[in-house]
C-alpha cells in the first residue's frame, strides 16, 4: 500500500462517514454541512485519481452552488439552531435495514466486478479539460445539447409553478 | 514522472524545502499585503476626502494596520447566547482559509534559479488552475452564509443570505468572462495563460471580457459600490454583526486577501501577468527574465488595489435589486453574446474567411441588433411608465411599528424556528450591546 | 504580432467537429426547435395573444415532424445510427416516433380546447386564494403548457430512438420533467393535482436514479454504454457476471417504472387521477409508447444474448402486471383511476410482446401501441365531456343512466371500453391477438393463458361501467355532456381508428410488420 492508497481510503471513509452523519444528525443545517464534507471528500477522491477537472468542477458545482442553494432553501423557510424533534421518523429501523441491504448488494457487486480492474493514472494530461471536452463535444454532443433543452424546460417549469404575473 | 523545468509538469518536482519555502513566502506576502493595503486604503481615502488619514503609528502611520490587528486580537471575544457555537466558530475559518489557498496558483514570475534549483515563481499550477480559484471563492461563500445563520440575529441572517446570493450571481458572470481567455490561451493553467500573453495582453484583445471581470470582481469582493451585505443603514454590519475580536479579524483578513487575489487574477488573466508593460520591453530586452518580472507583477497588483480604493472613494452604493438586475440581466447576457462572437470570429478566421469582411458584417449585425433592441425598448416602455420607486400597496397593519421604517423584529421566530422565550435573550435588550 | 495574427494562432489542439445527420435527426430537432420558439413567444408576446399563436405553432411543429418522418420512412430504407452513434434511425423507431406524434396531435386537440377549461389559469396561485379567483376571472390560460408539451414529446421521440444508455437517460429526463409540471396544472381539485405532480416527481426521480445506477454498472461490465457494445460484450462473456445482472435489474426498474408495470405501478392511479385529463390522455398514450419503445430497444438490442437471464424476471413482472392491474381495477369507483389500472394491465399485455423477442413480437407490440393509444385518448376525451358543477364527473355513480341521456357519448365510451377488453371487431382484439400469437410462437403459452384470464377479469369491470351507464336510472342532478368541437374531434378520431383497426387491420399490420422486418439497428 502506498501513501496514495492510504489517502484514498481515508477520503472514502470521510465521504461515507459524513454521508452517514447527514442522515443521522438531528440538526437540519448540520446535515447540509456534512453533505458538504461528503462532497468535498468525493472531490478529493477524484483528485487522487488524477481527474482534476472533474474534481474542481465537483467542488465548484456541488459544494459551491448546489449545497449553498440547499442552505438557502432551508434558511429562507426554517432553519432552527439546535436539534429538531421532527427530523426523525418511526421508520428508521426499516430504513436502516433497506439501506444496509442495498449497500450490501451494491458493494458486493462492485467489489466482485471491479476487483481486478485497474486504470493507469500516470497518463499526462488525462485529467485536464481537453479529453473531457473532446468526448462531450464529439461523441456525446447530442445528449449534451438535449440536456440544455432539459434545463430550459426546467426553467420554464419553475417559472410556471412559482411566478405570478407572467 | 519526468521532471522538467518547463510547463505544468515542472511543478511537483521541486525539493521539499522549496515547496515549503514558496508556501511560506506566499503566506507572508499575503499577510503583508493585507496590512499594507489597509493602511493604503485609509490614507488614500483620507486624501480623497481632503483629510490626512492615519499618520500616528510609525513613519507615515505605516504601522497602523499592525496596531489595529493587535487591538482586534486583544478585544473580548463575545459569543452571543443561543448561537450554534461550532458553526459560529467555523464560519470565519471557512471564510479565511480558501482565500489563502487561491493565491497558490498565481504566477509571480518566470523560471528563476533559487540556490541552484531552476523553478518557476509560482506556488503550483494545475491544468485547471483557474477553476481552483473559482472553487475556492465559492467555498468562501460558506463562511458568510454560516456566519449569518449561526449568529442568531435576523440582521446577520439577512446579510448572509444577501451576500451569498450576490456572490453566487456574480460568480457566474465572472466565470463567463474567463471563457474567452481560455479560448485564446487554450488552457486553464495560469502559467500558460501568462505565457499566451507574451505579445498582446488579453485585457486589450478581449476588452469586453476584461470590463465584465472588473465589474464582477467588485461584486465578488463585497466592496463598494456593491457592499450591500453590510449596508449599515439597513443591516447593521451584515453577516458579521455579532462577531468580535479574532473571529472578526478573520473576516477582515479574508476580505482583504480576496481583494489581493482578485487583483492578482486580473493581472494574470488580462494584464499579461508578470510580463513587463509594452514600452519597457521594446527598449530593454531583459525586462522579462530573472527577478524583474516580480516587480512588474507587484506594480500591476497595486495598481488594481488602488483602483479598488479609488472606486470606494468615489462611488455610492447601489440598490440591491439594481445589483441583481445588473448581474443577471446585463452582465450575463453580454458575456454570453461576447463569447459567441469571439468563438464565431475565431472559427471563421481558422476556416480562412476574409477577416475584414467578417468584422464589417459582424459589426453591422451587432449594430442592427443593438439599435433594434433599443428601439424595441423605447416602443415597449413608452406606453406604460412604471415608477420603480412606487411603494407597493401593503396592508398597514403588517407594518412594524418601529418608526415607520421596515426593520425586522429581532426575535422573529420565523428566522430560526425558535420561539422568543426559548431563545436565551433575557438579559440583553435589543440593540444595546 | 498584430491583432489579426493573434486571432489566427491556434492554441487549441484541434477537436474534430462532430458529424450530425441533420436530415435524419430532423423530426426531433424540429419539435425541440418549435418548443424553443414557443418559449420565445411566451417571453415576447402579450398575454392575450399567446394562446392564439401557441396552438397553431405547436400543431404545425408536431405535424411537420410527422410529415418529415413519413418522408424518412418512405424515401430511404432507414437503418442507420446517427449523431455519432447516439441515436438509431430505423424503421421501428420511425414507426414509434410517428405514433407518438400522431397521438400527441390528438392530445393537443384536448389540451387546446379552451371551453373545456382543464387547466389552471395560474399555477402559482394557492388553491382557494384570492389570486386564484382573480386568475379565473381574468380568463387567461397558462400557455407555457404548449412548449412544455413539445419538450415532453421531443423527449419521448428521443427516448425511443436512443442508441446508448446515456442518451436514453437524458431523453427520459427531458420527457418526464415537463410531464411532472403539467400534472400539477389542473384547474379543479388543485390539491389533488399538486399531490399527483409531487408524487410523480419524487417517484420518477427515484426511478431515474435506478436507471442511472444500472447504466453505470452496465458500463462497468461492457466498458461502453452503447447498446450494441453491450450486446457484443454479453456475446463474448467479456466482463464480470454480477455487474451485468445487477445492471440489467436496476435498468429494468427504471424502464418498468415508466411503463407502470407491477411492482412499480403505485404512481399511476394517483397521477392519472390528479393530472388534468388532457395531460392524462397524453401520458396514457404517448408516454406509454415511448416507454415501451425504449424497453423494446434495450431488450431487443443490448440484452438480446441475455434473454435466458432476464426472461424469468420479465415473465413474473408481466404476469403480476396483468393480474394486479385487472383485479384492482374492479374495486375502483373513480373512472380515471379505473382507466389507470386498466392501463397497468395493458402494460402487462405489451410486456408479453417484449418477452417474445421476435420479429412478430415487435410488430405485434407496435400495432398494439398504435391501437391502444388511440382508444385510450378517446376514452379520456369522453371523460372530459361528462361534467357537472365541480368539473368532470369522475365518480362512477355519477355516470348512472348516461346512456339514456346522451346515448351517443355513452355508446362511444362503451365501445372504447369494449376495445380495452379486447372484444372482436375492435382494435383491442387485433392488437391482443397479434401480441399473444407472437408470445405463443416464442414459447410463452402460460403467459398468454394468464393474459387471457386477466382480459376476462378486466372485461368484468368494463362491462360494469357499461351496465351502470345503460341499465340504471339517471339521477335528477346528473352530469351534463358538454360537447366542444376539438374534443368531439378527438373522440371521433379515436373511435374511427378503433373501428378501422378492428375491422380492417391488415394495412396497419402490414406497416407494423414492415417496420419490424429488420428489427432495430445496432
Amino acid at each position: 500500500m502506498t501513501t496514495l492508497d492510504v489517502v484514498f481510503v481515508l477520503l472514502g471513509v470521510v465521504a461515507v462517514g459524513a454521508a452517514v452523519l447527514v442522515v443521522t444528525t438531528r440538526q437540519l443545517v448540520h446535515a447540509a454541512l456534512w453533505l458538504v464534507v461528503s462532497f468535498g471528500a468525493l472531490a478529493g477522491g477524484y483528485l487522487m485519481l488524477t481527474a482534476e477537472f472533474v474534481a474542481w468542477v465537483q467542488v465548484l458545482i456541488y459544494v459551491g452552488a448546489v449545497v449553498v442553494l440547499l442552505l438557502f432553501g432551508i434558511m429562507l423557510t426554517r432553519a432552527p439552531i439546535g436539534r429538531s424533534a421532527d427530523l426523525d421518523s418511526g421508520n428508521r429501523w426499516a430504513a436502516l435495514a433497506v439501506a444496509l441491504a442495498t449497500a450490501g448488494v451494491l458493494v458486493t457487486v462492485l467489489v466482485r466486478g471491479f476487483r481486478t480492474a485497474y486504470a493507469p493514472l500516470d497518463v499526462a494530461g488525462q485529467g485536464a479539460a481537453k479529453p473531457l471536452g473532446e468526448s462531450v463535444f464529439r461523441i456525446w454532443v447530442l445528449p449534451f445539447e438535449v440536456l440544455s433543452v432539459l434545463l430550459l424546460a426546467a426553467l420554464v417549469g419553475a417559472i410556471v409553478l412559482s411566478r405570478r404575473e407572467i | 514522472m519526468k521532471c522538467t523545468t518547463e510547463g505544468i509538469a515542472g511543478f511537483g518536482c521541486d525539493p521539499w524545502w522549496l515547496i515549503g519555502g514558496k508556501a511560506l513566502v506566499i503566506f507572508v506576502f499575503l499577510v503583508l499585503t493585507v496590512l499594507l493595503s489597509m493602511w493604503v486604503e485609509r490614507r488614500v481615502i483620507g486624501r480623497m476626502q481632503l483629510r490626512i488619514g492615519p499618520n500616528r503609528c510609525g513613519p507615515f502611520g505605516l504601522l497602523q494596520g499592525l496596531a489595529d490587528g493587535v487591538k482586534l486580537a486583544l478585544k473580548e471575544d463575545i459569543v452571543p447566547a443561543g448561537v450554534d457555537k461550532v458553526v459560529f466558530w467555523l464560519a470565519p475559518v471557512v471564510s479565511a482559509v480558501p482565500a489563502f489557498i487561491s493565491f497558490i496558483i498565481i504566477p509571480f514570475g518566470p523560471t528563476v534559479s533559487i540556490f541552484g534549483h531552476q523553478t518557476q515563481l509560482q506556488g503550483t499550477d494545475l491544468p485547471v488552475a483557474v477553476l481552483l480559484v473559482l472553487a475556492m471563492s465559492s467555498m468562501g461563500i460558506y463562511g458568510i452564509v454560516l456566519a449569518g445563520w449561526s449568529s442568531m440575529s435576523p440582521y446577520s441572517l439577512l446579510g448572509g443570505l444577501r451576500s451569498s446570493a450576490q456572490m453566487i450571481s456574480y460568480e457566474i458572470a465572472m466565470s463567463l468572462s474567463f471563457v474567452a481567455v481560455f479560448m485564446f490561451a487554450g488552457s486553464m493553467s495560469t502559467s500558460q495563460i501568462v505565457a499566451g500573453q507574451q505579445h498582446i495582453w488579453y485585457g486589450v484583445l478581449l476588452l469586453p471580457s476584461f470590463l465584465i471581470y472588473i465589474i464582477t470582481m467588485m461584486g465578488e469582493s463585497n466592496r463598494i459600490p456593491f457592499d450591500l451585505p453590510e449596508g449599515e443603514g439597513e443591516l447593521v454590519g451584515g453577516f458579521h454583526t455579532e462577531y468580535s475580536s479574532l473571529k472578526f479579524a478573520m473576516f477582515f483578513l479574508a476580505e482583504y486577501i480576496n481583494l489581493a487575489t482578485l487583483s492578482a487574477l486580473a493581472t494574470t488573466l488580462f494584464l499579461g501577468g508578470w510580463h513587463a508593460p509594452p514600452p519597457i520591453t521594446t527598449i530593454w530586452a531583459g525586462a522579462n527574465s530573472g527577478w524583474w518580472p516580480v516587480l512588474w507583477f507587484l506594480i500591476k497588483i497595486w495598481a488594481f488595489i488602488f483602483f479598488f480604493i479609488w472606486l470606494r472613494g468615489s462611488l455610492p452604493r447601489v440598490r440591491y435589486d439594481q445589483l441583481m438586475k445588473l448581474g443577471w440581466k446585463v452582465l450575463m447576457p453580454i458575456s454570453l453574446g461576447w463569447i459567441l462572437l469571439v468563438a464565431t470570429i475565431r472559427t471563421a478566421s481558422r476556416e480562412g474567411l476574409n477577416q475584414t469582411q467578417l468584422l464589417i458584417y459582424g459589426g453591422i449585425t451587432i449594430a442592427v441588433v443593438l439599435v433594434g433592441s433599443f428601439a424595441w425598448d423605447l416602443v415597449a416602455t413608452s406606453g406604460r411608465q412604471v415608477d420603480p420607486y412606487a411603494e407597493p400597496e401593503r396592508a398597514t397593519a403588517a407594518e412594524p411599528a418601529q418608526g415607520g421604517f421596515p426593520v425586522p423584529p429581532l426575535d422573529l421566530p420565523h428566522y430560526h424556528g425558535v420561539l422568543p422565550e426559548t431563545a436565551a435573550r433575557k438579559e440583553v435588550s435589543s440593540g444595546t450591546h | 504580432m498584430t491583432g489579426s495574427a493573434v486571432l489566427n494562432t491556434v492554441a487549441i489542439g484541434d477537436i474534430q467537429a462532430p458529424h450530425l445527420e441533420y436530415g435524419q435527426l430532423g423530426p426531433m430537432l424540429l419539435v425541440f426547435g418549435v418548443a424553443v420558439l414557443g418559449v420565445l413567444v411566451e417571453a415576447l408576446v402579450g398575454r392575450g395573444w399567446r394562446q392564439f399563436i401557441q396552438v397553431p405553432l405547436t400543431f404545425a411543429g408536431l405535424a411537420g415532424a410527422f410529415v418529415w418522418i413519413l418522408v424518412l420512412g418512405v424515401k430511404d430504407k432507414p437503418l442507420h445510427v446517427a449523431a455519432e452513434g447516439a441515436v438509431g434511425v430505423d424503421a421501428p423507431t420511425l414507426f414509434l416516433q410517428g405514433t407518438i406524434l400522431v397521438l400527441a396531435l390528438v392530445s393537443l386537440l384536448l389540451i387546446a380546447d379552451r371551453q373545456n377549461g382543464a387547466f389552471t389559469p395560474q399555477a402559482s396561485a394557492l388553491p382557494g386564494s384570492d389570486a386564484e379567483r382573480e386568475g379565473i376571472a381574468s380568463g387567461t390560460v397558462q400557455s407555457e403548457l404548449y412548449p412544455l408539451m413539445l419538450f415532453a414529446v421531443g423527449g419521448m421521440m428521443l427516448f425511443t430512438a436512443a442508441n446508448d444508455l446515456l442518451t436514453m437517460f437524458v431523453a427520459l429526463e427531458v420527457m418526464s420533467l415537463p410531464l411532472y409540471i403539467m400534472c400539477g396544472l389542473a384547474r379543479r381539485r388543485r390539491l389533488l393535482s399538486q399531490e399527483a405532480a409531487v408524487k410523480y416527481f419524487l417517484l420518477g426521480a427515484f426511478s431515474s436514479a435506478f436507471f442511472l445506477y444500472g447504466t453505470a454498472l452496465l458500463y462497468g461490465y461492457a466498458g461502453s454504454v452503447r447498446l450494441s457494445d453491450i450486446a457484443t460484450a454479453t456475446g463474448n462473456n467479456a466482463g464480470s457476471e454480477p455487474l451485468l445482472l445487477a445492471g440489467i435489474a436496476l435498468l429494468s426498474v427504471g424502464l418498468l417504472f415508466k411503463l407502470g408495470a407491477v411492482p412499480f405501478q403505485a404512481w399511476k392511479p394517483d397521477v392519472y387521477q390528479g393530472a388534468p385529463t388532457p395531460v392524462t390522455a397524453l401520458m396514457a398514450s404517448c408516454t406509454l409508447v415511448a416507454a415501451v419503445g425504449a424497453t423494446l430497444r434495450v431488450f431487443y438490442v443490448a440484452l438480446e444474448n441475455m434473454s435466458w437471464d432476464w426472461r424469468p424476471m420479465m415473465w413474473g413482472v408481466a404476469i403480476l402486471t396483468m393480474l394486479v392491474g385487472a383485479i384492482i381495477a374492479i374495486t375502483q369507483t373513480d373512472l380515471k383511476r379505473m382507466l389507470a389500472y386498466s392501463s397497468i394491465a395493458h402494460a402487462g399485455f405489451l410486456l408479453t410482446g417484449v418477452i417474445a423477442t421476435s420479429q412478430a413480437g415487435l410488430s405485434g407490440t407496435l400495432f398494439y401501441l398504435a391501437a391502444y393509444g388511440f382508444t385510450t385518448i378517446g376514452a379520456f376525451a369522453v371523460i372530459t365531456m361528462v361534467r357537472d358543477a365541480g368539473g368532470e364527473a369522475g365518480h362512477l355513480s355519477r355516470w348512472a343512466g348516461l346512456g339514456k341521456r346522451s346515448p351517443v357519448v355513452a355508446g362511444v365510451f362503451a365501445f372504447f371500453l369494449l376495445a380495452f377488453a379486447g372484444i372482436p371487431l375492435t382494435s383491442g382484439f387485433t392488437g391482443k391477438f397479434a401480441v399473444f400469437k407472437a408470445a405463443i410462437d416464442g414459447g410463452a403459452t402460460p403467459l398468454v393463458v394468464v393474459g387471457v384470464i386477466s382480459s376476462a377479469i378486466a372485461a368484468f369491470f368494463y362491462l360494469r361501467v357499461i351496465v351502470v351507464m345503460f341499465f340504471s336510472e339517471p339521477a335528477a342532478d346528473g352530469p351534463a355532456v358538454v360537447t366542444t368541437i376539438p374534443t368531439a374531434a378527438a373522440v371521433a378520431l379515436g373511435a374511427t381508428v378503433t373501428v378501422v383497426l378492428g375491422v380492417l387491420p391488415q394495412p396497419m399490420l402490414d406497416v407494423a410488420g414492415q417496420a419490424a422486418s429488420h428489427l432495430f439497428v445496432r
